[in-house]
């Protein structure tokens, strides 16, 4: 996809307009972008593109190019009436003596000037540039154009002219055009008015010498002469001089010789400058880039270009994991037995613990399988008739354990969970809860604190008949 | 052997390479399962690595994942490597047990021939659902990541579980998760590990990683898959360069601020019930639009806006006077009665065209000299007959500048240092003070003093212009920033 220096235009006015008011809902257009591909700029340029689309301000932007194009032609058109009537003013009305040096002077002063300090603006830094014509043409578009977004327009141009340097060249396109069409007025008028009346040539001084003005005349017409332009001679110079009337082909002679003035020191110079801001104009659009780190900008990059993007799911998850269901318990048989067993617990809490009673048996602390297979192996052939097991209330409780407790629960007939250490993790003790809960034990066979879990294991011991407090 | 110049050949080999999504190099993406533990951070690990704090779900709480999920990581916009999140192992012990049962006794099975029984037992859909998914994806894949929650001891049904990933029979890189908290076991995981052959681990913390934790994650990974080396190291190479890209966007927009609010200036005649009600609207414009570059730097990390607890600018320091011979000023001032001596000859000029010769001079003269009070007058003018009129102008101080850009450089530093799991509030004093020391010794850079006297930069004020030099000096600014900011 190609983008226009429009393009660049309406990005740097939404840039302008969300950074003002806030940002766009943009979730179809930067998704479009997206799925266009290309590197940031490129997303970027097509989400505006879009959105400007959208909001109308690619209406907006044409309507405002339309006037802006209105009021250039006005302004072309004050520059040829300018033009001609500067020429007209230099010739006078015929009824006296064209004073040579004040027609050039009425003729090229001001343009010599002005062309002088946009040539010295190369050498100024390159912040400050702009013209007074360019300034006009844009304030009394700014003037016209009205409506929403259209304030915008002017600045987000200004901003985007002044950041990719064009502002110098911009600005030489319309100042240098101007002038050029007014010097091409003033010179057709001249034309038309040495054709269509009687004009009489001389120059006037009251210090200078006459060989200044042969100098003079001579340096001014020489580069006109290399083009075919008429140089008069030193005899006529002089002879201009005199109060005595010149025959019509010395008339003549001047006024081609102005001519030729006009022409190259006029127009050409300015014709050559509205190429060359032509020319580099253009190559500077053509390679006209987007700033991504410009505030505005550089926000949208994980939108544009996320770092990532996901792929969905592999199939929905079903019911919660599944639960193991309780299984009947063994009667109570044989001699009563108090065990404890520490489950997966790691060497910051100490097995046995000093608060287990000194009677009761201890499975000692179960983590690997064969562990497990040996304890459920030995409360297979021997069932305890309690059994007390410690687990860490820090770890988070999986599956797997409770698969395990449940099926220890099975073999014995009073059953109770402690959870050690005893201190913080709240959230963490109601998991174990929770998950005791939905593998089919009773809350309180989760003991709040481990001293009254040991206090139930030494409380067996002296009274081993109290009742079964399961369920 | 295929002939060099047969027609058919990329037809052919196009079936293999996923269309759409292949890499730079047109190589399909790198596939890894993230794999682990129930509650170790599998979900957390995506997100971080994604830098999408909206993947999947994540809680302190087992069996929150009970589904596998894929994110593509891009790298210019195509898949480099897709990762995939898959529920927690919580039955390892038991599906060991019966992975065991599985093999006729005297049958010879490899890991992956046995997985793929069990995928096709009935119990991979009722008991081991769960790890029937997991296995069923690291099969698929080309390595597993193995997440550690390293506050956990090493326990039995942790090398059980591995035991059972393995004989899926692609390589496994143990992560270390959570290594910032106190309570970590890292020396007993590694040794726990390499003792189970596994010696490329990395440290990774998904809350707050480490800033090169990403590229040493991919720098282990290639080691592990040689094949997908220079997949990786173009990963790693791109993180690296969106790293770099995130932090000087990040100070533009600080910068872009910073000159906002440095060039910001109210002028309010000399009440004191004026100058307090001044006062406040310059308060305000400075808190919006600090709160507005706050928004737009979480923006582009892609952090939440409701992660940054708001932090109310304290505002105390306005300056009062009136540098109206401030150089740059005086310098500006210059350039203004250039341009309007300039526009005046114009007039004068024009003037001269309808009465050529007679007044010639004369008129662009006078126009000239008018033009330039005129534009002079048009930049300083106002601001003088303020003055006349007993009007004050009012700045931010020079303390509230350099406590906005410590603010700023912290929550830069604070969220480069913050993985997208993280899900506590993003907290920038830990990091402010830092900043204010290096600040403190610093002079305020000379962007700023310059912002100070232009105050047509600042876009909150009415008579705001664009202009290059103000671009210039945010970039100074931002340069600046970065000298003072590592």
């Amino acid at each position: 996809m190609t983008y226009t220096f429009n393009d660049h235009w309406i990005t740097e006015t939404l840039r302008l307009r969300e950074s003002l008011w806030g940002p766009l809902e943009d979730t179809a257009e930067a998704g479009r972008a997206r799925a266009q591909g290309g590197d940031f700029s490129a997303r970027l340029l097509t989400r505006s593109r879009l959105l400007a689309q959208r909001e109308a301000v690619d209406t907006t932007l044409q309507r405002w190019q339309q006037i802006s194009r209105l009021v250039l032609l006005f302004f072309c058109l004050l520059a040829v009436l300018a033009g001609a009537s500067v020429a007209a003013g230099a010739l006078g009305d015929g009824s006296r003596p064209v004073n040579l040096t004040l027609a050039v002077a009425a003729l090229l002063g001001l343009h010599t000037l002005t062309f002088l300090s946009w040539a010295a603006s190369f050498a100024v830094q390159p912040g400050v540039t702009g013209s007074l014509l360019t300034d006009a043409w844009l304030k009394l578009t700014r003037k016209l154009a009205r409506g929403p977004d259209a304030a915008l327009l002017p600045r987000a141009l200004l901003e985007l002219m002044t950041r990719s340097r064009l502002s110098r060249w911009g600005a030489g396109i319309v100042s240098h055009g101007l002038w050029a069409i007014g010097l091409l007025g003033a010179l057709i008028a001249l034309l038309a008015l040495l054709a269509a009346r009687r004009y009489t040539f001389q120059w006037e001084t009251t210090v200078l010498s006459p060989d200044t003005f042969v100098m003079g005349v001579h340096a001014l017409g020489w580069l006109p002469s290399v083009l075919g332009f008429p140089q008069p001679s030193p005899e006529l110079i002089r002879a201009s001089g005199s109060l005595q009337p010149l025959p019509a082909d010395a008339q003549a002679l001047w006024s081609a010789w102005l001519l030729g003035v006009v022409t190259v020191y006029g127009v050409l110079p300015r014709l050559v400058a509205l190429a060359l801001s032509i020319v580099v104009m253009r190559r500077r659009v053509a390679r006209l880039a987007v700033d991504p780190s410009l505030p505005g900008l550089a926000e949208l990059h994980d939108r544009l270009m996320p770092a990532s993007e996901a792929t969905g799911i592999d199939a929905p998850a079903e019911r919660p994991a599944t639960d193991i269901a309780p299984r009947p318990r063994p009667q109570t048989g044989g001699k009563p037995s108090q065990q404890a067993l520490g489950l997966e617990l790691p060497a910051d809490l100490p097995w046995p613990p000093a608060a287990l009673p000194a009677h009761a048996h201890d499975l000692g602390v179960i983590d690997t399988r064969e562990q497990r297979h040996r304890v459920l192996e030995q409360l297979r052939r021997e069932p305890a008739s309690r059994l007390l097991v410690c687990c860490d209330a820090r770890q988070t409780p999986d599956r797997g354990a409770f698969a395990f407790l449940t099926e220890l629960a099975s073999l014995t007939t009073e059953f109770r969970i402690a959870l050690l250490p005893d201190d913080n993790t709240p959230a963490r003790r109601l998991q174990w809860r929770e998950h005791a809960m939905r593998a089919g034990l009773a809350p309180e066979q989760v003991a709040g604190e481990a001293a009254s879990a040991f206090a139930w294991l030494t409380h067996a011991a002296e009274a081993p008949t109290l009742g079964n407090s399961s369920t | 052997m295929i002939a060099p110049d047969s027609p058919d050949l990329p037809t052919e080999v196009a079936p293999h390479s996923s269309a759409g999504s292949g890499t730079p190099t047109g190589t399909p993406p790198l596939k890894l399962a993230v794999v682990g533990h129930t509650n170790t951070g599998k979900t957390s690990l995506l997100r971080t690595l994604s830098r999408d704090p909206d993947f999947g779900e994540v809680q302190d709480n087992p069996g929150t994942t009970r589904h596998v999920e894929g994110v593509k990581l891009l790298v210019d916009g195509s898949a480099a490597v897709e990762l995939f999140d898959t529920p927690g192992m919580e039955d390892g012990m038991a599906l060991l047990d019966y992975l065991e049962r599985l093999a006729a006794p005297g049958e010879r099975l490899d890991g992956p021939a046995r997985i793929q029984r069990f995928l096709d037992s009935p119990e991979s859909l009722r008991r081991f659902e769960q790890e029937a998914r997991v296995l069923r994806k690291l099969l698929n894949c080309d390595a597993g990541i193995y997440v550690i929650d390293t506050r956990d001891p090493v326990l039995g049904k942790h090398r059980d579980e591995l035991a059972v990933l393995a004989s899926c029979g692609h390589p496994l890189l143990p992560v270390l998760n959570f290594t910032n908290s106190p309570q970590h076991r890292i020396e007993e995981w590694r040794s726990a590990m390499a003792r189970l052959g596994l010696h490329a681990v990395v440290e990774f913390d998904t809350v707050a990683p480490a800033l090169d934790g990403e590229e040493r994650l991919y720098d282990k990974l290639a080691l592990l898959l040689d094949a997908h080396a220079s997949l990786l190291a173009a990963l790693k190479q791109n993180v690296v360069e969106q790293r770099r890209q995130r932090q000087t966007d990040a100070r533009m927009l600080a910068a872009d601020m910073l000159i906002d609010i440095a060039s910001l200036r109210l002028s309010s005649p000399a009440q004191t019930d004026e100058l307090e009600k001044t006062t406040e609207t310059l308060r305000r414009l400075a808190r919006e639009r600090e709160q507005r570059a706050v928004e737009a730097i979480l923006r582009r990390y892609n952090f939440r806006r409701a992660d940054f607890p708001h932090h109310s600018l304290p505002l105390q320091g306005e300056r009062w006077d009136m540098d109206l011979f401030h150089p740059q000023a005086l310098k500006d001032m210059g350039i203004h009665v250039g341009k309007g001596m300039a526009a005046g000859a114009m007039a004068g000029a024009t003037l001269d065209m309808f009465t050529a010769g007679i007044s010639l001079g004369a008129a662009t003269l006078i126009g000239a000299t008018a033009g330039g009070l005129w534009q002079g007058a048009d930049k300083l003018g106002r601001r003088l007959a303020g003055r006349i009129r007993g009007y004050q102008e009012i700045t931010v101080d020079d303390a509230v500048l350099r406590l906005l850009a410590m603010r700023e450089l912290a929550l830069i530093a604070t969220l480069e240092r913050r993985g997208h799991a993280a899900q506590g509030p993003i907290d920038i004093d830990a990091l402010i003070q830092e900043k204010a020391d290096q600040l403190r010794k610093a002079t305020l850079p000379d962007a700023l003093s310059e912002a100070r006297a232009s105050p047509e930069w600042s876009t909150l004020n009415e008579h705001y212009q664009p202009s290059a030099r103000r671009t210039q000096a945010v970039k100074r600014l931002a340069e600046a920033l970065t000298d003072s900011g590592t």
